[in-house]
């Protein structure tokens, strides 16, 4: 059977970023996770090919061991197997060196036709990790992939650009960065496969289960490094206005009067 | 005419920006990023290059503008392979490059197509890659790039221990300068036996029904953010904008929450606006938004919180329900 390979990242929720003040990396093994919202839409479009073509899925994820949920979220939306790729050494990995660690596990799981992810993680928002995987693997990449199917063993991709929209025909395997607006309905967990995966653990790989050169990993194996960080001081420059809702509107009007926006 | 340089005399050492076409149409951030440029290549004496991968010469409607930029020379490899945007084959062109001219520093604007193809490249050399980048300038004779970082309120200042140094910077962070001196303009010549072929075919191109946004160039914007609770109020803000004749931004959580595409994102992963009039409702401020407008020249924000980073930053701010003062606002000005 065809394998999918889609992979997904935990991001923090909204409220519970801890931030390592040495190094300024994220310190993901405090925080509560979740899935990468951007995310859906692979697994979403990894569900569908699955279902359309027979094919089997495998969702990868690097992290610290609170991914877990994630994969077994991934699961019950119907992906078949679950890695989880963790190990101290990854810890402050640029995009380079998680490319390289993710690169390495997929090629662990070869062979497979595509490889899935969000088009970009709402934490680092770099959006470079797919393309620069897919360069480490030595095959094509496409972003903002927002419909894919495949016609005479081949895969047909419609990717959005800035201005419009292309078909592009791609011998595979391939990467695709999925666009977050590609699915109006994205289904929710399934009650039985949430059953299932209580008793289910992902496979874990550490560096050494993938020999993985060290130098390469990390925040030392990370070529992009934080010289300096610097505070916005922010000082009060205007006027603050406190008050009723109306009185402050008229205010506002009157200033939009004064900037000629609206007519006396 | 061009003068045709084979790619393995070309001169080494430069700071080379990736310029980019789509449909024989120039995309004007190529010529943004070349502002910053200038300043770190005349810091490091080096020269600042336009580099270009285009089908043929003669589709390019914008030859006269290149002919103004602020590069010294400008080169194009020209290949009818690659009239279409393909990212292995311009990946493979753009190393060719690279391992032929050495360059210093290795730049591409944030645009789609070149975050496409920026992690390609510098996956294939195995060198660092910073992301929407806002900031240049060279310390201790290394370029520095500055960016908001996450979770923070902090701008991170960036240095890549590899070469060359590569990064995307933000859409409209900088504005276009024109030149004195019209630049070097040159084909490079590849080898023979270069293979122009790709594992990517488009097959078909559907041009965008919507209509570009104009956020960036925009004179008045009215901006959302969380503070107007949901997604039928942030509607609102179209009606205002009207009125106003004014563009829609928005922050970052508000777009990944849906309430609007993702093109209305002003900050450092979206757009850069400089309006004269900025109106922010419901927005507090996280740097990641206030880089992307803290140049415009009148700020007006809307917020119950008096301690907020956009409240202090304002001109004139309205402590109070975002929500509340939008809807009262607008019943007024409809009256």
């Amino acid at each position: 059977m065809e394998k999918i390979i889609v992979c997904i990242k935990g991001v923090p929720e909204p409220g519970s970023v801890k931030v390592d003040p040495k190094t300024h990396t994220l310190k993901r093994e405090s925080m509560e996770l979740i899935l990468n919202p951007n995310d859906r839409s692979a697994l979403e479009m990894a569900v569908r090919l699955k279902n359309e073509y027979n094919m089997e899925i495998v969702a990868i994820s690097m992290g610290p061991p609170n991914v877990i949920p994630l994969l077994k979220h991934a699961y019950a939306l119907g992906i078949d197997q679950m890695v989880l790729l963790s190990d101290r050494a990854f810890a402050g990995s640029d995009t380079l060196a998680t490319s390289y660690v993710l690169a390495e596990a997929i090629k662990k799981l070869s062979p497979f036709s595509l490889i899935l992810m969000g088009l970009k993680s709402i934490d680092g928002e770099t959006a470079q990790v797919p393309s620069e995987t897919a360069s480490l693997l030595g095959i094509p990449s496409l972003t903002n992939v927002k419909s894919l199917f495949m016609e005479d063993n081949k895969w047909i991709a419609i990717r959005e650009i800035k201005y419009g929209e292309e078909e592009v025909e791609v011998e595979g395997p391939l990467v695709c960065s999925v666009l977050p607006t590609a699915f109006d309905y994205i289904r929710p967990p399934s009650l039985k496969r949430l059953l299932e995966v209580k008793n289910k653990e992902p496979m874990v790989w550490q560096a050494s289960d993938l020999n993985l050169d060290s130098q390469r990993l990390g925040l030392n194996g990370s070529p992009t490094q934080v010289v300096e960080v610097i505070e916005k001081k922010i000082e009060t420059k205007g006027v603050i206005l406190e008050g009723e809702p109306e009185e402050l509107v008229e205010k506002l009007i009157e200033v939009l009067k004064e900037k000629r926006l609206i007519k006396n | 005419m061009l003068e045709r340089v084979k790619i393995e005399n070309l001169s080494k050492g430069n700071i080379l920006a990736f310029g980019e076409f789509y449909k024989n149409e120039l995309n004007n951030s190529s010529l943004e990023i070349l502002s910053p440029l200038k300043e770190v290549a005349q810091a490091l004496n080096k020269k600042l290059i336009l580099l270009f991968l285009i089908g043929s010469l003669e589709d390019i409607k914008n030859l006269e503008e290149i002919k103004r930029s602020i590069a010294d020379e400008v080169w194009f490899v020209i290949n009818n392979e690659l009239k279409d945007f393909k990212d292995d084959l311009y990946t493979e062109v753009l190393i060719q490059i690279v391992k032929s001219s050495q360059p210093y520093g290795l730049f591409f604007p944030a645009t789609k197509i070149g975050m496409s193809l920026t992690p390609r490249v510098a996956g294939a050399l195995k060198v660092g890659l910073c992301a929407h980048v806002n900031y240049l300038e060279v310390k201790d004779n290394q370029i520095v790039m500055s960016r908001p970082t996450y979770g923070e309120n902090i701008i991170a200042k960036l240095v890549s221990k590899s070469s060359p140094v590569m990064a995307t910077i933000s859409l409209g962070a900088f504005n276009i300068k024109y030149g004195e001196k019209e630049p070097l303009m040159k084909e490079i010549i590849f080898p023979e036996n270069f293979s122009w072929s790709s594992k990517l075919k488009i097959r078909n191109f559907i041009p965008s029904k919507k209509k570009p946004t104009k956020l960036s160039t925009a004179k008045v914007v009215v901006s959302g953010g969380r503070g107007l609770k949901n997604k039928e109020t942030f509607q609102k803000l179209f009606e205002l904008a009207e009125i106003l004749g004014a563009e829609v931004g928005a922050t970052r959580p508000v777009c990944y929450e849906g309430w609007v595409e993702e093109e209305k994102m002003i900050g450092v992963s979206g757009v850069t606006v400089k309006p004269k009039v900025y109106i922010g409702f419901g927005i507090s401020g996280a740097l990641q938004h206030t880089v992307g407008m803290e140049n415009s020249e009148f700020i007006i924000a809307v917020n119950t919180d008096k301690e907020a980073p956009l409240v202090k930053m304002a001109n004139l701010a309205l402590i109070g329900d975002a929500k509340k003062i939008l809807e009262l606002l607008l019943k007024k000005l409809k009256n």
